[in-house]
């Protein structure tokens, strides 16, 4: 079996709004035929994030996942991550997993960076050695120096991005999900920040990229995906389906945003 | 929902496992409060003291008890309630709190439910220096029994446990659910023998027999006065922990995985 199996998945999210949410409508709406009648305040709108996805990676694939806002890119990385859990279709993956998505999680503006970095750290499944082992080679790599008494509130966005990138960087995951809103603050760090990018990468044994970054997929995958409206329309060689985006040649048939009776 | 009761049991006993990441978690979040004032958790317990002190000079001779044996009362009878209440309160709102970590990692979420419990026993211990220096000035009988404080925090964190993953689930998909369990802990305040004494009412009265919410002050108020609890008290309170955990567990089996999506 391949590490990372994806067979059939679909997520659908429903969309709390202020009515559906509350308990009075469950309770009141499950009383008798009224669900009948008032069909149209019964019914809730259900996005459809992925439809049918299905695929699979061996050791040494890096993924990158192409597509425009809302395809799906981001809701697949989580469902790689494990955060959501299909509703219908199976997940399989065989090793550690480490997602890299918007900030670094756990992060308290209050905190110093000291402390952030041993929060974060554990969070991300550091043991608390593990933790203090890597806390200088985190400090180091941020560059933030006595900063890193200091409360986080007090530091520059670019700060908080450095020390954030420093944090996540410093995992040994077998499998590396990767958001492109992950940044990498100014350009004299940016540059650091590639060839740390590289490292982690090259002790990776499995990258997925989401990004809208031609040259960020083409320097860090072997094999690309066009997603569209939840679904994979193409999985193959970089440059094909690079292309094939950009000739906007994807036909899907199956709307994204159906209305489905209350569950 | 089909319950998943495998991933609902590695869930709780990887979270309890992992306790050198909750109760570091819990030391942060006090430390968090002592950040930039004086008295940091001192000022919930200043508050307490203030309000008992208020409170014994027009309830001691308005139930016309003296305010010897009132005050002591009071004072632990406090102390225990708003642990408990504090929990609770605290426990509807445990996922929306922890909504940035949840839609960003796969982790076990009770270890948000142990934080939560582990704070609440560090203020504890804050809180009760109010009951130590009445013991003192008082000299109220301290013997043997007195130690049963210990049994019965962990008896209430034990519960602490069960409620706020429960109420948890509820709060994060009925909105509705944490205001509302503010207001009835508001109401229970008066049923519960916190500002009169259970012997007013009579011994064995039903407002009192069947409020769980008295079994589980008693349990660590009668000890602070130097008493043991009745084995009412314990037989109700292991009990109700063990069915709590029992109807939490089918709860979090069926609904774990939906947490992320009520977010």
């Amino acid at each position: 079996m391949p590490p990372v199996s994806v067979n059939n998945v679909t997520i659908d999210f429903p969309i709390y709004g202020s009515a559906s949410r509350s308990l009075r409508h469950t309770l009141f709406g499950r009383t008798g035929g009224l669900v009948r009648h008032e069909g149209a305040r019964q019914q809730r709108v259900v996005v459809r994030a992925l439809d049918r996805v299905s695929f699979e990676l061996e050791h040494g694939d890096r993924l990158g996942l192409i597509g425009h806002n809302g395809a799906g890119k981001s809701t697949l990385l989580k469902v790689l991550a494990g955060v959501y859990w299909p509703d219908s279709g199976s997940v399989r993956i065989e090793g550690k997993i480490s997602p890299m998505f918007t900030s670094a999680p756990g992060l308290d503006l209050e905190d110093s960076g000291i402390e952030n970095i041993k929060t974060c750290g554990m969070f991300l499944g550091m043991k608390p050695d593990e933790v203090d082992r890597k806390a200088a080679d985190i400090a180091e790599f941020s560059e933030l120096g006595e900063y890193l008494d200091l409360p986080v509130r007090t530091y520059s966005a670019g700060m908080l991005t450095r020390l954030c990138f420093a944090i996540a960087t410093s995992i040994d995951p077998d499998i590396l999900l990767l958001d492109e809103g992950f940044g990498t603050g100014d350009a004299r760090f940016a540059a650091r920040a590639a060839d740390r990018m590289q490292a982690l990468i090259q002790r990776t044994r499995i990258l997925v990229l989401a990004s809208h970054s031609d040259t960020m997929i083409k320097n860090m995958c072997n094999k690309a995906a066009l997603m569209e409206k939840g679904q994979i329309v193409a999985l193959g060689p970089i440059d094909d389906i690079l292309a094939r985006y950009h000739r906007g040649d994807v036909d899907v048939p199956a709307p994204a945003a159906t209305l489905q009776p209350t569950a | 929902m089909k319950p998943h009761y495998a991933t609902a049991w590695t869930d709780l006993v990887s979270g309890f496992a992992q306790w050198d990441v909750w109760t570091r978690l819990g030391w942060q979040e006090v430390r968090r409060r002592y950040r930039r004032t004086v008295l940091g958790p001192f000022w919930a317990t200043l508050s307490i003291g203030m309000f008992i002190g208020g409170m014994t000079f027009i309830w001691a001779p308005l139930f016309k008890t003296d305010v010897s044996s009132y005050l002591p009362f009071l004072a632990s009878g406090l102390v225990a309630w708003a642990f408990v209440t504090t929990i609770i309160a605290e426990g509807t709102g445990i996922y929306i709190g922890g909504a940035g970590i949840i839609t960003q990692l796969n982790f076990p979420y009770s270890i948000l439910n142990f934080v939560a419990v582990w704070r609440n026993i560090i203020v504890f211990f804050h809180n009760v220096i109010i009951v130590v220096v009445v013991v003192l000035v008082l000299k109220v009988r301290v013997s043997w029994e007195t130690l049963l404080v210990i049994p019965g925090l962990i008896i209430v964190g034990l519960n602490g446990v069960w409620l706020t993953l429960l109420l948890g689930m509820v709060g994060t998909r009925f909105r509705d659910i944490p205001p509302l369990i503010g207001n009835l802990i508001q109401i229970m305040m008066f049923v519960t023998p916190v500002f009169w004494l259970p012997s007013q009412l009579g011994s064995g009265h039903y407002v009192i027999t069947f409020n769980y919410m008295y079994h589980l002050i008693e349990v660590m108020r009668a000890p602070m006065l130097g008493m043991a609890p009745s084995k009412l008290n314990y037989a109700v309170t292991i009990v109700g922990t063990l069915l709590g955990f029992l109807v939490t567990f089918e709860f979090y089996a069926r609904f774990r995985r939906r947490i992320p999506y009520w977010l």
